[in-house]
């Protein structure tokens, strides 16, 4: 506090002397407090003012839009309460939705992030060409969702298809990737492990390589091998970064659409909605149903089921790889002491 | 149906993000405050100030031409031309420029599977009933872009008469006659003959070759001659899935074993069945015009496609659009004047022979130059000729309520589950049609 350091105003000195007018110092001192203690709240305001207006005000009006009966082209009707919620629980092609929405995420972020992991080790250690294997690891990302889509589309046709083809060479009978539920959340699952296994190779190969190398030579005198190492070391210092992806991962997964959505000529899902995610979901009910109301319900439960999501991963994550960190931490302190 | 779209273009990129936003973008207006300019604006001249008329599209409407000669003609009408990459994009476009009550363009094109929603928001365009467009159109045409009291909201473009297109080849290896105008008169009658005509064919065509494509391409056939499939045409009330249901009988023929057999199992717009128009995997395709674009398309080096003068069940309607003038747009006039031009029985004649829109102004189907037409894709069949045939007897279309698509998309799932998927039988995926049309309600 600079008030603190400043001499003493205000008070009446002992040796009788006259007083400096104490207004302007004060107001001085005010604006100097202001400033240390609201400029950094400005300073960031501009994004917070922005995503009042473009993510906030949407996701509260979504939330009255959802109470009320509310069409696509006549707009708002009666209130309706908690209708739309009612409806959109009690209806089965939600209950399926959401099926296929947790399998997907499943599939797709469980493998992606140790695949990515893995990916990241081996790109941390010595090898040649650094560079160029670490900027190829991001080259699917900057595919289009779009393109991925039809590329995979010709992979996973269900007639003709590379897949079926190859599993056709071994015997297999093909795969109805579009009509079966499971092959077809596998197949969505991995166009979107395509894109995005590389994107988050590359954040955890910016935190490995944060991690102190005097922690590895430590570990090597202890006689730690690399696998060791990898996972004593490095997944405990990766835990922040874990904690991010992971969570960015569940709001991501928990929000396919293009994949889904592309998969056929419809994009409703397949036709017994064996792929339809809510996110599919939520648009069919806006824009082929214009039920708004009804869709923002369902936007609404998406919402809330991806910040419980969320919040599961926070703690499993904290309390998964902070395990050992939390035991050295233990060991410090009574060393200290 | 949708008009051809092809299946990968259908989304582009970034909407995900948008799923939980989607719903605050809408305006709460409603119709209260829509600007409504019905009455008099077309009647007054249409002034020589500079004018720019935009105008959007999709698919291929084949205007490209007359814009230029529009232009030549008045010299101060510039047309900016925005072309929708689908027509499902086209569709949003209109709906949130209704939604928002923001006019973008001066002239909409819209799909005839639309016209409900826009009938519905008719206050947002404006009232296009001139005396010089009186006539133009078939009453089963305009009906579709006329609202209860009167009011037409659209002038018809292209119509789709449906005919039936067949394999030569497939059909004389069958046994079958291949010349054109006996195959017309073995296909026409009603559909139970086809199927049985469909029973001898499979009995003797080569393995892996079915009679036809799809079960939902032929229920798209048959909707489109009943008088009132999803909804009741005086209260608007859903009936498909009541007792007097008039799709339940149709489903029950298409889902019935003998019918099922028949099906090449291919769903309607996917990649096979684009490809398979090449191949020897159906031998017939109930044909719209537009229809004969797509498989030549589709098959450049199939040269035993031939198109017969025949539907069974009698002569109906597929597809066809509609250009709407949204009534809050500054060039109102301007834009009814170029609609009025372009959907004129001459320039509609003009688009058939240029690019093969079939037009659906009555006296453009009789036009010399569209009755003489010939495709030599076809084995040089009077295509022109024969759509003017299939064109002249139809009498109606379906009523359209405020459900009709979202139906539509319903009743199409459950025959895939059927037909395509094979995930249910005919009871199950029935039963599953009925619950989704129940969550509408």
């Amino acid at each position: 506090m600079t008030s603190t350091q400043l001499p003493a105003v205000g008070r009446p000195p002992a040796d009788g002397r006259e007083l400096r007018p104490p207004r302007r110092v004060g107001f001085s001192q005010t604006l100097g407090r202001w400033d240390v203690k609201l400029s950094p709240y400005l300073y960031i305001s501009p994004f917070f003012i922005l995503f009042v207006v473009t993510g906030l005000f949407p996701l509260l009006y979504t939330g009255w839009v959802s109470i009320n009966e509310w069409d696509l082209l006549k707009g708002q009707g009666d209130f309706a309460g908690f209708d739309n919620y009612a409806n959109v629980l009690q209806s089965a092609i939600f209950w399926k939705s959401l099926r296929n929405t947790i399998s997907i995420f499943l599939l797709s972020s469980v493998p992606q992030i140790i695949i990515a992991l893995f990916i990241a080790a081996v790109l941390d250690a010595n090898i040649r060409a650094r560079t160029f294997w670490r900027m190829g690891v991001l080259v699917p990302y900057v595919v289009a969702p779009v393109a991925v889509a039809l590329i995979f589309g010709q992979v996973f046709a269900d007639v003709g298809g590379i897949a079926n083809t190859v599993l056709d060479k071994f015997g297999v009978d093909p795969v109805g990737w579009h009509s079966q539920v499971l092959p077809s959340h596998f197949a969505i699952a991995t166009m979107v492990n395509y894109r995005w296994t590389g994107y988050n190779t590359l954040i955890f190969l910016a935190a490995m390589q944060a991690v102190p190398r005097d922690l590895y030579e430590a570990a090597l005198i202890d006689g730690a091998g690399r696998i060791r190492q990898f996972f004593s070391v490095t997944i405990p210092m990766l835990r922040p970064t874990m904690i991010f992806v992971i969570i960015t991962s569940t709001i991501g997964g928990l929000q396919i659409f293009d994949e889904p959505r592309m998969m056929d000529q419809f994009g409703r899902g397949g036709s017994d909605q064996q792929y339809l995610t809510v996110t599919n979901y939520v648009y069919q009910l806006g824009w082929t149903n214009k039920n708004f109301g009804r869709a923002a319900a369902a936007a609404w439960l998406l919402f809330l089921l991806i910040m419980v999501v969320s919040m599961v991963n926070y703690f499993l994550t904290r309390r998964i790889s902070s395990a050992e960190q939390m035991t050295k931490n233990v060991k410090r302190k009574k060393v200290r002491s | 149906m949708r008009k051809p779209t092809r299946k990968f273009l259908a989304i582009t990129a970034g909407l995900a993000s948008v799923a939980l936003l989607a719903a605050g973008c809408s305006s709460d207006d409603g119709d209260d405050n829509t600007p409504s300019e019905t009455g008099d604006t077309t009647t007054a001249p249409v002034s020589d100030d500079p004018v720019t008329i935009k105008i959007q599209t999709f698919n291929e409407f084949g205007y490209a031409d007359l814009f230029d000669e529009y232009m030549k003609e008045h010299p101060n009408v510039t047309i900016v031309h925005n072309k929708a990459d689908t027509s499902d994009n086209a569709r949003a476009a209109v709906q949130t420029s209704i939604a928002t009550d923001t006019v973008t363009d001066d002239i909409v094109a819209a799909d005839v599977d639309w016209m409900p929603e826009l009938i519905a928001s008719s206050d947002f365009f404006a009232d296009l009933g001139t005396d010089s467009v009186d006539g133009r159109w078939p009453d089963w045409k305009n009906a579709l872009a006329t609202t209860p009291d009167g009011k037409l909201i659209g002038y018809g473009t292209d119509s789709g008469p449906e005919a039936v297109c067949y394999r030569k080849d497939l059909f004389e290896a069958a046994g079958l006659p291949t010349d054109r105008d006996e195959v017309s008169k073995l296909l026409t009658g009603t559909w139970d003959n086809y199927f049985t005509v469909g029973a001898q064919f499979m009995e003797k065509a080569p393995a892996g070759t079915a009679w036809f494509d799809s079960i939902a391409a032929l229920s798209q056939a048959m909707v489109n001659q009943l008088d009132a499939p999803f909804e009741d045409p005086a209260t608007d009330e859903i009936t498909a899935t009541g007792p007097d249901s008039q799709v339940k009988p149709v489903f029950d023929v298409l889902t019935s074993d003998k019918v099922l057999a028949q099906s090449a199992h291919l769903g309607q717009w996917s990649d096979p069945w684009f490809k398979a128009f090449a191949g020897d995997t159906f031998a017939t395709q109930i044909c719209p015009p537009w229809m004969t674009q797509i498989i030549a398309g589709n098959a450049p080096d199939q040269t035993n496609w031939d198109v017969a003068d025949a539907l069974p069940g009698g002569a109906s309607n597929w597809g066809g659009s509609y250009l709407l003038v949204p009534a809050g747009g500054e060039n109102v006039e301007a834009a009814t004047a170029l609609a009025d031009w372009l959907t004129a029985p001459e320039q509609a004649a003009k688009v058939f022979v240029e690019y093969g829109n079939f037009p659906s102004q009555t006296d453009a189907t009789t036009d010399p130059s569209v009755t003489g037409k010939t495709d030599d894709y076809f084995g040089g069949a009077p295509t022109g000729q024969i759509f003017s045939n299939r064109f002249a007897p139809i009498s109606k279309q379906p009523f359209r309520g405020s459900h009709y698509f979202p139906i539509s998309s319903a009743l199409s799932d459950a025959y895939s589950r059927v037909d395509v998927d094979k995930t249910d039988d005919a009871a199950s995926s029935w039963e599953k049609f009925v619950t989704a049309v129940n969550d509408l309600q």
